[in-house]
């Protein structure tokens, strides 16, 4: 494919995703409800166990985080499921693109949904609790805005990877999955205060770092050895797997027949 | 008659295909059962059969949404398993029972199909008013596809498939649940396709009449095998059906009809008796002797092959 067909299929991709998130109620609450919810009852509840503005800060960049990522990924996950809602999968996979076109244009549209999240809540932050999101600078904003960024890819990826491969069943997936990453990334708590084998785990993911170094922005001595880097690598490494294991998913679709189950 | 090229569209050799389920317990359900056809540039062809017959596994086989288990399938040249990319682009399918994104408009649907096949900017505006105008669906432009009514709907999926201008055109039962009117408007364009773009189309339908009407060859399929193959009149000449005598007679009962020689069976339809005879040409002139005999009086005589669907019910059974 030319460079021309690539960008093109990735702005389909990108043009289609954005228009459906402009005219469904359900990604109103996405974007909006829950995560201003998430803030304003985590962060009241910091004021009422009396936390040091320091402690606030650790519990609502998780908070923050959880939404941005949540939402990023669930707009990553849109690239398969609205299709598989439409019953439209064969049309999409019957045309010449590739799942790069598919994730990355759905991605773009979630770095989009989740940036405008991410300046909803820390505006918030900042009025509500007096939260500032930039105290650690715009270089580290960055950072850890793209390590939420990536991981959202890998797991919008990997629930496209189970919803291809086990059909609608999977669907929760694309709910659950990103919790249970972030639970053991450490949103609410330190990595340290995880049991062993749990941090072992916590350890694998990337995000953890990201959160990591952001937090130490804020006053927590870093529990990680360059922790960017080391968060990019391992996102690099599961962005990877994530995009094997959806091809393979595809792949294994067009075997089954379940391609053409799933657009009945 | 079509001018083929001489190069095939189709050319599928031995095709299997076996649907596996379950994970403790394992169900397998052979679909395709060594599948062999060839079908020329620039043809309409008709898959029919009965419903599971495996038609639309191998509609999805050759447009590359299903994988053969065995056999060799060649599309436009291209292998469907190791060239499947390059044969996307020269291929499209439209369904019978489509469905597309439910918020996106009409205009927006083919805009999202034209990018995924290469075109941007004003090329893209000019086909997408090409093919809303081709499919008649002006007034329907913005419209959500979800308000759509079942016609239009399958309207917009017949533009979707046009979105490429593709040298083989799979059509999934295109007239399922229209109105006459515009089953006859989606027939007439089906043709025009052909005649004018030299499309290659192979169609699938329970509709005898159409596939009767626009297919030059037609495969009849079941349990997953080509049981016949030919053009229409040839497919009723392969089953050896016959061929219909249809009598008004005067009085209208003649019961010794159904026992002359040569008489396959004897129906009354319509004021009509239809005589299925093994040969026309030689039993009508007997037949008409011997009503003219018993006094039977013959006001209309009409000689006719046997319908498509008959073939299709002979074959089904």
């Amino acid at each position: 494919m030319s460079w021309r067909a690539e960008l093109l299929a990735v702005e389909a991709v990108l043009v289609r995703n954005a228009l459906m998130a402009s005219r469904n109620v359900f990604f109103f609450f996405e974007l909006l409800f829950w995560p201003i919810v998430g803030v304003l009852s985590i962060g009241l509840m910091t004021r009422f166990l009396r936390l040091s503005p320091e402690q606030a800060s650790f519990v609502l960049v998780g908070t923050i985080a959880l939404s941005v990522v949540n939402v990023c990924q669930l707009e990553v996950a849109y690239a398969v499921l609205l299709d598989v809602w439409s019953k439209s999968m064969k049309h999409q996979f019957m045309a010449p693109i590739g799942i790069r076109h598919l994730t990355l244009g759905s991605w773009l549209v979630g770095i989009v949904r989740g940036s405008a999240i991410f300046a909803l809540l820390a505006l918030l932050g900042w009025w509500a609790f007096g939260f500032d999101v930039l105290r650690p600078g715009w270089l580290a904003l960055g950072a850890f805005l793209l390590g939420c960024f990536l991981n959202a890819w890998v797991v919008g990826v990997a629930v496209c990877a189970l919803i291809t491969l086990f059909g609608n069943r999977a669907e929760a997936f694309a709910w659950a999955s990103v919790n249970l990453v972030l639970v053991l990334a450490g949103i609410y708590y330190p990595v340290s205060v995880l049991p062993e084998p749990v941090a072992v785990v916590a350890r694998a993911i990337p995000l953890t770092y990201f959160l990591d170094a952001y937090r130490a922005h804020y006053g927590f001595a870093s529990e990680f050895a360059a922790p960017v880097a080391t968060g990019l690598a391992l996102s690099a490494l599961y962005a990877a797997l994530a995009h094997w294991a959806f091809l393979a998913a595809v792949g294994r679709a067009r075997r089954t027949g379940l391609l053409l189950k799933m657009s009945e | 008659m079509v001018s083929f090229t001489g190069m095939l569209a189709i050319d599928a050799r031995d095709v299997t295909k076996t649907f596996r389920s379950g994970w403790l317990r394992r169900r397998e359900t052979p679909a395709l059962r060594g599948v062999s056809l060839a079908v020329p540039r620039g043809a309409i062809f008709g898959l029919l059969g009965p419903n599971g017959a495996g038609k639309t596994t191998f509609l999805s086989i050759l447009a590359t949404l299903l994988t053969p288990d065995g056999g060799s399938v060649c599309v436009l040249g291209h292998d469907v398993v190791r060239e499947a990319g390059a044969l996307r682009r020269r291929l499209n399918m439209a369904s019978g029972r489509p469905s597309f994104l439910w918020s996106l408009r009409v205009g927006e649907i083919l805009a999202f199909y034209g990018r995924l096949y290469g075109l941007a900017g004003a090329p893209l505006r000019r086909r997408i008013d090409e093919l809303i105008e081709l499919a008649e669906l002006g007034p329907h432009r913005r419209v959500p596809y979800s308000e759509l009514s079942t016609g239009l709907k399958q309207r917009v999926a017949l533009a979707k498939s046009l979105v490429n201008d593709p040298e083989l055109l799979f059509l999934d039962e295109p007239t399922l649940g229209l109105d006459p009117d515009v089953s006859v408007r989606v027939r007439q364009h089906i043709a025009e396709l052909r005649r004018e773009r030299a499309m290659t189309i192979v169609l699938t339908t329970h509709n005898m009449r159409e596939a009767e009407e626009l297919c030059d060859e037609i495969a009849f399929i079941k349990e997953g095998r080509i049981l016949a193959r030919g053009t229409s009149g040839e497919l009723k000449r392969q089953i050896g059906l016959g061929e219909v005598i249809a009598l008004r007679l005067d009085p209208a009962d003649v019961p010794w009809l159904a026992e002359a020689p040569g008489v396959l069976r004897c129906v009354t339809v319509g004021g009509f008796t239809e005589c299925t005879v093994d040969a026309a040409e030689k039993r009508l002139p007997e037949l008409l002797r011997a009503l003219h005999a018993e006094g039977v009086v013959v006001r209309h005589v009409q000689v006719r092959e046997p319908e498509l669907e008959e073939v299709f019910v002979e074959l089904a059974r």
